[in-house]
């Protein structure tokens, strides 16, 4: 076993391991530190499978302003009941069965692929005529229109989180 | 650098069953979003593999787009909460029951 086969099987492991701590922990704040853990885990997996920009974005995006995000909400909003409630629904039993269910069925689609067979090994150096450049080429020429789509997208959010966190005045 | 894609793949469809679990069952609506996002890295993860096993770069630049989605997705879920705690402050998911008939 070479040392990148191994170290992604120790990524592997541990985004599995933190993302089960992460649904199952009672306190929000230790869930998202454990989702934190995942994403960086997730980074590496994506370094490892030589998309370095989409490993920069994921630790940028992910765990720098989204994870940042969804932390001032749980402390702004000060759950204090939250300790006291049942973390899990009554039918909890049935999710986890719908959980597995999913997993087994996306487990076996890779049986279609023809990527299954644990020998299918990826040819080293590929895109390896800088990964960055090719990106930008790409996401400037033949995805024009969607990346132009994704700002707008981004901009009706803002829009739409401002209208809908905005404090009414108390006439209107 | 030789990564299994079949072992990436497998690790993608675990994360997004955990995930689907997360989302099920949690009660707290902020765990429920961040079910979510684990699901969508999920995805991000098999588009990254595909990506590589098929040399072409389609599959990262998607998975930028699902990362541009998923910080659309926040913004308004987040907002949505905020409002529903000024509204119901304390309220659960099981309180929830306005639109029910």
């Amino acid at each position: 076993m070479t040392l990148p086969t191994a170290t992604f099987y120790y990524m592997a492991a541990a985004s599995i391991a933190s993302a089960l701590l992460a649904v199952t922990r009672k306190n929000p704040v230790h869930s998202m530190l454990w989702v934190l853990v995942l994403f960086l885990h997730v980074a590496g997996i994506f370094l490892l499978l030589g998309a370095e920009f989409l490993a920069a974005v994921q630790v940028i995006v992910y765990a720098g302003a989204i994870l940042i995000f969804y932390l001032f909400v749980v402390m702004l909003l000060d759950l204090p009941d939250e300790e006291a409630r049942p973390r899990f629904g009554k039918h909890w039993p049935i999710a986890a069965a719908v959980g597995l269910c999913v997993a087994a069925l996306a487990w076996l689609a890779r049986v279609g692929t023809g990527v299954a067979p644990a020998a299918t090994r990826v040819a080293a150096g590929g895109q390896s005529e800088g990964g960055l450049s090719a990106i930008g080429m790409a996401l400037f020429g033949p995805f024009a229109l969607p990346f132009e789509m994704a700002s707008l997208l981004l901009l009706a959010a803002i829009i739409g989180a401002v209208v809908l966190a905005r404090r009414r005045a108390a006439g209107s | 650098m030789i990564v299994p894609v079949g072992a990436v793949l497998g690790l993608s469809a675990v994360l997004f069953g955990i995930g689907v679990f997360g989302f099920l069952a949690r009660r707290n609506i902020i765990l429920m979003l961040i079910s979510i996002e684990v699901m969508l890295n999920a995805v991000n993860l098999s588009l990254a593999a595909f990506s590589r096993h098929l040399e072409d770069l389609r599959g990262q630049i998607l998975a930028l787009f699902v990362i541009a989605v998923a910080a659309a997705e926040v913004g308004v879920g987040l907002g949505l909460v905020i409002a529903l705690n000024r509204n119901r402050p304390g309220a659960g998911v099981a309180d929830l029951t306005k639109l029910k008939w």
